[in-house]
């Protein structure tokens, strides 16, 4: 099944003479792992609120084309339908929260959605289990660091039991550690719940073990699409489109620039620790006869 | 603990496990009593019952403190003033040249006093012991609708939120070698300014995502949603309740039905 589907879209805001999307054609199956990179201004938060209806349906423009999630046409649901299809996450951690309790934050939408309250019990102590806060209840959170805060805000969009995640920028205020807790919980959550998860971000860094696909994004539209490895053999085309690569492919085409033997072909320090040894172990073996 | 002006403190008291609801009524029909009493004597012993409770509160007496000190102040404040404005009845203690001051209005000054005290107390007892989020639900239990719940509780969570901008405003402007608090009143005014623009454009887009984030989680999807958690009366609340109203009628009806003087 397709989890999403977009034909034909294009969207204005008001007042502006610039499409901030336009799209022919965008699908994303069911249980796959999606990174949309683009710059500034490239479109990204527009697309996720395209994906949970909250554009057109909130914040109005200029609309046309085809919206559809898991084969429902999203015009013809309301927000709060969606909501249950596709949950959200935005870049700030600090408004998203608005609640005194953790606990509070992830019962606020299956509270609304009037869901009896044994289950809302359950699906709170599976939630905060899934991002790692497990007993913090209580906790308010203002307390909480900015990984706990993006962590809780994902939390309270599980508790509505979406199919889809889609995180707008979630490492945004995070450290290199917390982005990769994040990144991992949200691909336990694909491989153990069969979720998908559509992620935007500027940077690549850390995304290229976890993607399925990255999806290339600049002025509304899309530029380019495919599976990670394939759109890093040259990290060169990442930087011109505006998009950070991962350092470590770009340690690569630094070493490669100087080495007159094939060109080395790494993305993690895994692989870049694999692909050295090997290559000194050539050489030596070549000195030694 | 959410933040600056928080004054509540977990702890596992008899006052901290009480219905929020019923802690409102208290604190309701206690005031109501001291309004009725007018004698200083009854009023200093109720003053004394209700710092009874701040002890079984188990407040330390530091937080306490400095929470009431600037009741102290205003209680002493009240004392000393109320008889240079009161200037009726006899007899005369003494005169400041032109003002007489009255043996009643003395009276009458330390008795609002101590009045005030226990309104303070009251209040204290009730924010130390009860947490905003339990005041909340208590407040949509009696029957405030959940927007208006919901919209108090935001703006509590919010309060240390906007604070700590406010704070890193201020020092982003001074790195800028903005001097806050020099030249004249105007001047510091104006330099003001450059602290409250960041700060509203800050809360602005804070309310534009909010926004946003609620309507994501279904925010008023259904008419009857549900709660995780309801506060609920025990017996023991029962009983609070009880004690509190007959505290209240006990005197009531002395005054009013016998005609003790109280
Ligand atoms: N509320 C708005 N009103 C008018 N134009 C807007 C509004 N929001 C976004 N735009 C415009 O739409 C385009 C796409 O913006 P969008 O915010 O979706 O980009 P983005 O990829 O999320 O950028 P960023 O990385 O800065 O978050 C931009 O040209 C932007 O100026
Ligand atoms: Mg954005």
């Amino acid at each position: 099944m397709q989890a999403l589907t977009l034909k034909d879209v294009r969207f204005r805001y008001p007042g502006m003479s610039e499409w901030a999307l336009d799209i022919p054609s965008l699908e994303i199956q069911q249980g796959e792992f999606v990174t949309v990179l683009g710059p500034n201004g490239a479109g990204k938060t527009t697309l996720s609120l395209l994906a949970n209806g909250l554009v057109p349906k909130s914040i109005k423009g200029e609309f046309e084309g085809s919206v559809e999630v898991f084969e429902h046409p999203a015009p013809k649901y309301t927000v709060s339908q969606l909501s249950t299809l596709v949950g959200m996450v935005f870049q700030e951690p600090e408004s998203q929260l608005f609640c005194m309790s953790a606990e509070e934050e992830v019962a606020f939408g299956p509270e609304n959605l009037a869901v009896p309250r044994d289950e809302i019990s359950r699906r709170v102590e599976w939630a905060l289990d899934l991002v790692g806060l497990k007993g913090l209840n209580d906790r308010s959170p203002f307390t909480l660091s900015g990984g706990q805060k993006q962590r809780l805000a994902i939390a309270a969009a599980l508790s509505m039991k979406p199919s889809m995640l889609v995180l707008d920028e979630p490492a945004y205020a995070l450290d290199p550690m917390g982005r990769i807790e994040l990144y991992s919980i949200l691909s336990d959550l694909k491989a153990k719940h069969g979720m998908t998860v559509i992620v935007m971000e500027r940077d690549a860094e850390d995304l290229v073990e976890y993607s399925d696909r990255f999806v290339l994004m600049a002025n509304g539209r899309v530029t380019a699409s495919g599976p990670p490895r394939e759109m890093l053999v040259d990290p060169g085309a990442l930087r011109a489109a505006g998009v950070s690569p991962p350092q470590m492919a770009e340690v690569a085409s630094l070493i490669n620039l100087r080495r007159k033997a094939p060109p080395l072909r790494f993305l993690t320090v895994d692989e870049a620790f694999a692909e050295i040894t090997i290559n000194t172990h050539h050489h030596s073996k070549g000195a030694s006869h | 603990m959410t933040g600056f002006l928080d004054l509540y403190s977990e702890k596992d008291t008899f006052l901290h496990r009480l219905d929020p609801r019923v802690k409102l009524l208290a604190v309701a029909l206690i005031s109501v009593l001291a309004f009725i009493l007018t004698e200083l004597l009854y009023l200093v012993v109720l003053l004394c019952f209700i710092l009874l409770l701040l002890v079984l509160a188990r407040s330390s007496y530091g937080k306490a403190f400095f929470a009431l000190k600037f009741v102290v102040r205003f209680m002493i404040l009240i004392t000393l003033l109320w008889p240079l404005f009161d200037r009726s009845g006899a007899p005369v203690l003494f005169s400041i040249g032109p003002l007489d001051i009255t043996e009643p209005a003395v009276w009458r000054g330390a008795t609002s006093a101590v009045r005030v005290g226990c309104f303070a107390t009251l209040w204290y007892i009730l924010m130390f012991t009860t947490s905003q989020r339990d005041l909340v639900r208590a407040l949509v239990k009696l029957g405030l609708r959940f927007d208006y719940g919901l919209a108090l509780a935001i703006s509590f969570r919010f309060i240390p939120t906007f604070g700590l901008t406010i704070e890193s405003i201020k020092d982003a402007q001074r790195a800028r070698a903005l001097e806050l608090d020099k030249g004249s009143i105007l001047r510091r005014s104006r330099n003001y300014v450059s602290i409250l623009v960041p700060t509203i454009v800050y809360a602005l887009r804070t309310a534009d995502t909010l926004a946003l984030t609620l309507q994501s989680r279904a925010y008023g999807a259904f008419s009857n949603r549900t709660y995780l958690r309801e506060i609920r009366m025990r017996a023991s609340d029962y009983v609070a309740m009880t004690v509190v109203v007959l505290i209240l009628l006990l005197p009531a009806l002395a005054k009013y039905i016998y005609g003790v003087q109280i």
